[in-house]
């Protein structure tokens, strides 16, 4: 296992969203996607998840029911709405742009500077 | 995202916190549980798995208050839990709760009453159409006025749409089993119409109704229609009978209808009113009610009645002067807008009192829970929600305190009706109403977020380090603190002083006005009005054998000692007065004629009421219609119109007519000065006639005056309790006649009281807020100075074992005290210099700065304050050292 990372501030929205944005999981399920994508770099305070998530149900960015889990317990389960869907792009692209010009400033020569 | 699912999403919440909380344990107890069985994987223990899942997750109550939080349930859910919490707390320290609910409860409750009254009497425009533009016109704004000058100025006059007048008129209700004496007013045709009042049922009276010979119409009040006519709409069209005379009914008035405002508040029919004669004089009988022009401000119509009647003066010198255009509404409330204003401030004193020390109880309570703060900032609350679970403390205290000061409100608004003296304008129609009602919520809500503030404040900024590691003696009782706390004393001590001082003021007053010699002896008499109109004895040759045999039998009634009559009892009943002549000296000039208020008395009546001659001799039997015409007048008028003269057996005439040779009056006797009209009044020139030698007494001078003169008012002096003669005398009346009305059953004792009852009344209430002032005040210094001590005790212990004495620490604490109530007095003083002038026309043989009176309330308090700081002092005095070194 690598270093682990600390979360940016306001990605964990997104990385939820993606998370979700496949198929339907609940709560741990959504932890366990996220650091199997991550290859366990990034560190996420597991209670942390759910204020997050009822915070995207209530912008109707994802909608909840409960259903059966793999092992038969009855468990909540997110899913993305189409606003959700909508919102993940938006986030990307903005997200992909602020890395560019980020990534663009820290790799400029000594001449540029 | 839409506003749909925001709706959607809170309501779930609040709606079903409970089914949002079940969702929250099940989901994370899933996470932590699905967890730890990924954990077992690995090949620890369940019970090892699960401790390690729960840490990884990390705080389920924060969790899940984020999760709250991030739904935005909070309003409601945390208000619930706020309140909760509140509820708790205060249950908790149920003196603290109970004294300050009970505390706010009086002041509010007091406020709100005495707000009632004041609106609706004094803010509530009067109940006519557009009644800003009523206006009365009236001699020295409070005469009467002849219906010469009334046409005249009707006539004449461009600045009014209408001009009307009243007259008032009480007449026996006869013909219907217990005859009644009614009040009622004359008025003009236009008057109601100006007022823009419709009747209930039946009609106005039509143009032409108040000519003569028309006026027989009758319209009754919605009381008078209830009471005696037992709300039938039928009666539209019956007769009844008046002084005698049909009248047809046309008409009811809608209920809660008052004209007049002033004056005639209890008139209860209204007849049309003939006021045709062209005569002017000085005196008269008219009220003038007229309604301003649009257009025209209330300068442009005083300045054209004043033209008009300076015309008028100089046509018929000696008439037209003084005539004064007041606003309905001022005329109405004229008089007991001062004594109201001063009331309101003074009960808003209390209320401010009631703040300052609900504050600082709660200053105190928050400094003592300095630690449970800290305890709740620590494990995460933020500042405001700590501000918020204050604030949600004492509006719950406020809510709880409002609705009781409602309920009080209620009952204290009854009680003021019933205790307030009867000539307070539109009283009846105080009742707790929207305004009020409203009133009492921003007072609620002003005092809860008043004195819940700044403790929420200073116990918010809480440093929570210092606070936990002083072992929660809170060591942050910062100056800061101190100096509001004492500020908040001082205050209230300043503010409790200056209610104390107009108690003060009031109860001098009322005791120079008990002090007040009425000139006659008031106890045991018992007066009624006994009327003719209607009766058999009406007639002209049955009044005198009547009225003799009358007297005659009430003064032969068991535990009767004498008895009399006279037409206008004094301070309660009607003031006549007259101009006259005296024998022998010339003629004088116009507004040089001698004036005197005239009442007319059969034998007997000087020496029921006690009313000492000073010389002469009284009015007997033997002066009759046939002996010479004598007088009897008081020592006012002797001194004002016979100088260094002897007035007995000189002669007047009160003649109006130059009649030839004019009816003599011979002066017989000098009385002692009586109240007439108002009990403070100074004494004014006053003749009494012998009623047997005068022929509108006796009727049998013109039919108008014979209707004018219709009644008599008894008057006997009784043994014992004189209100136990009543039956027996209104028995002995009616044996003559079942048809002669008796109204206005009173003792004398009962006329003195009501004159001075609006004095009573002040002088209760300001005393009663003084003495509610005083307790919170004591109370405050009280508590600022016990708690203080508290928290000195290990100081003082200190002092003690260096080698203070008890005497040296009972200094220590209760200078602080007498400080603030030093620097409380002063402000108070000063503060009473200003305002007590306000209150100099209530006040009575007392200065506003009376000295005495600010020295025994000072130091009356400063007793109290004493007393206050004396008890803590005396705890600390006795306080063992070493207890109190080994308290910390």
């Amino acid at each position: 296992m690598g270093k682990q990372l600390d979360l940016l501030q306001g990605t964990l929205d997104m990385l939820i969203l993606k998370a979700i944005s496949l198929s339907p999981l609940h709560g741990y399920g959504i932890l366990l996607r996220i650091q199997q994508i991550s290859k366990e770099r990034l560190e996420i305070q597991q209670g942390s998840l759910y204020p997050a998530l009822y915070r995207l149900e209530h912008h109707g960015w994802i909608t909840s029911e409960w259903g059966e889990s793999d092992n038969n317990r009855r468990a909540r389960y997110y899913r993305m709405t189409a606003a959700g869907k909508r919102r993940l792009q938006a986030e990307t692209e903005r997200w992909n742009e602020m890395t560019a010009v980020i990534a663009g400033i820290l790799q400029a020569s000594p001449e540029e500077l | 995202m839409s506003l749909w699912t925001r709706v959607c999403s809170w309501t779930r919440s609040t709606v079903r916190p409970t089914r949002m909380e079940r969702d929250m344990d099940e989901e994370m107890r899933f996470h932590i549980e699905a967890h730890a069985s990924e954990l077992m994987k690995r090949g620890i223990t369940r019970e090892k798995a699960l401790r390690q899942a729960r840490m990884e997750f990390g705080g389920v109550e924060t969790t899940k208050a984020e999760c709250r939080d991030a739904v935005g349930v909070s309003f409601l859910e945390t208000l619930l839990q706020d309140v909760r919490h509140s509820v708790r707390a205060m249950l908790r320290t149920p003196v603290f709760t109970l004294t300050a609910i009970i505390v706010l409860a009086l002041g509010i409750g007091a406020t709100t009453a005495i707000f009632s009254v004041v609106d609706a009497v004094l803010l509530r425009p009067l109940a006519y159409r557009d009644s800003g533009r009523l206006v009365t016109i009236l001699m020295y704004g409070d005469g009467p006025v002849s219906a010469g000058n009334y046409i005249d100025w009707r006539d004449q006059s461009r600045s009014f749409t209408t001009m009307s007048a009243a007259e008032y008129w009480s007449p026996n209700l006869t013909g219907i089993d217990s005859p009644e004496h009614i009040p009622g007013l004359k008025v003009t045709q236009d008057l109601f119409p100006m007022l823009g009042i419709k009747p209930l049922l039946g009609r106005l009276f039509l143009e032409g109704e108040d000519k003569k010979g028309a006026d027989r119409e009758v319209i009754l009040s919605h009381r008078l229609w209830q009471r005696r006519f037992s709300s039938d709409p039928s009666v539209l069209g019956k007769p009844i009978a008046l002084d005698g005379d049909a009248y047809v009914i046309v008409g009811v008035m809608p209920q809660g209808f008052q004209f007049a405002p002033f004056w005639a508040t209890k008139a209860e029919l209204w007849v049309p009113g003939a006021f045709g004669s062209r005569v002017h004089s000085s005196g008269g009988s008219l009220r003038i009610f007229a309604r301003l022009k649009d257009a025209v401000s209330l300068a442009q119509a005083r300045a054209e009645i004043a033209s008009i009647t300076a015309r008028l003066e100089q046509q018929f010198p000696g008439t037209n002067r003084n005539v004064v255009v007041t606003p309905l509404k001022e005329k109405v409330v004229g008089t007991i807008e001062t004594p109201l204003l001063v009331l309101l401030g003074a009960v808003a004193f209390v209320l401010l009192i009631t703040c300052a020390n609900v504050a600082h109880m709660l200053l105190a309570r928050a400094a003592t829970r300095q630690k449970e703060i800290a305890v709740r900032a620590a494990l995460g609350a933020r500042r405001g929600r700590i501000i918020r679970q204050f604030l949600t403390e004492s509006i719950l205290l406020g809510g709880v305190g409002g609705a009781l000061g409602l309920l009080l409100a209620g009952l204290g608004t009854r009680a003021l009706i019933a205790l307030s003296p009867a000539n307070i304008p539109r009283v009846q129609t105080v009742s707790i109403d929207i305004n009020a009602a409203v009133f009492l919520f921003t007072a609620t809500i002003l005092t809860s977020v008043g004195f819940g503030l700044v403790p929420a404040l200073q116990a918010s900024s809480v440093n929570v380090n210092d606070t936990l590691k002083e072992g929660g003696r809170g060591g942050s009782e910062g100056v800061q603190r101190n100096r509001l706390r004492s500020m908040l004393v001082v205050s209230e001590f300043a503010l409790a002083l200056m209610l104390l001082i107009g108690a003060g003021l009031m109860i001098r007053t009322f005791a120079a006005l008990e002090a007040v010699d009425p000139g006659f002896n008031p106890h045991n008499v018992i007066s009624m009005i006994v009327s003719v109109a209607g009766s058999k004895e009406q007639a002209a040759g049955r009044r005198e054998f009547f009225y003799r045999q009358l007297i005659d039998r009430v003064r032969s009634l068991p535990g009767v000692q004498a008895a009399g009559a006279i037409n206008h009892l004094p301070l309660a009943g009607d003031l006549w007065g007259w101009h006259f002549a005296i024998e022998g000296r010339p003629k004088p000039g116009p507004g040089e004629v001698p004036g005197a208020v005239y009442r007319m008395v059969t034998p007997g009546y000087f020496g029921t009421m006690r009313l000492p001659l000073i010389r002469g001799r009284d009015i007997t039997d033997s002066d009759n219609a046939i002996a010479p015409g004598v007088v009897i007048i008081n020592e006012q008028a002797a001194r004002q119109y016979w100088p260094g003269e002897d007035p007995i057996g000189q002669r007047v005439s009160f003649d109006d007519n130059e009649r030839n040779p004019p009816t003599w009056l011979t002066i017989i006797g000098i009385a002692k000065d009586a109240k007439q009209d108002n009990w403070t009044d100074k004494a004014t020139p006053e003749m009494y006639l012998a009623a047997f030698q005068n022929h509108d007494f006796l009727g049998d001078s013109s039919a108008e005056a014979a209707s004018h003169m219709s009644y008599i008012t008894l008057v006997a002096r009784t043994v014992g309790d004189p209100a136990a003669v009543t039956s027996e005398m209104k028995e002995a009346a009616w044996s003559f006649d079942r048809n002669l009305a008796i109204s206005q059953v009173v003792t004398m004792d009962g006329v003195v009281a009501e004159a001075n009852a609006q004095p009573r009344f002040e002088m209760m209430l300001l005393s009663i807020f003084a003495a509610v002032a005083l307790l919170l005040a004591a109370v405050g210094i009280y508590g600022v100075i016990s708690y203080s001590a508290s928290r000195r005790t290990h100081e003082i212990g200190v002092r003690m074992s260096l080698g203070a004495t008890r005497a040296d620490v009972l200094l220590l604490v209760a200078r602080q005290g007498v400080w603030l109530a030093v620097a409380g007095s002063a402000a108070g003083l000063a503060g009473a210099l200003l305002l007590s002038r306000l209150m100099a026309g209530l006040l009575y043989g007392v200065k506003p700065t009376d000295p005495l009176t600010f020295a025994a309330v000072a130091g009356g308090l400063g007793v109290v304050a004493m007393m206050a700081c004396y008890i803590p002092a005396r705890r600390a005095m006795w306080i063992d050292p070493m207890a109190a070194l080994r308290y910390e």
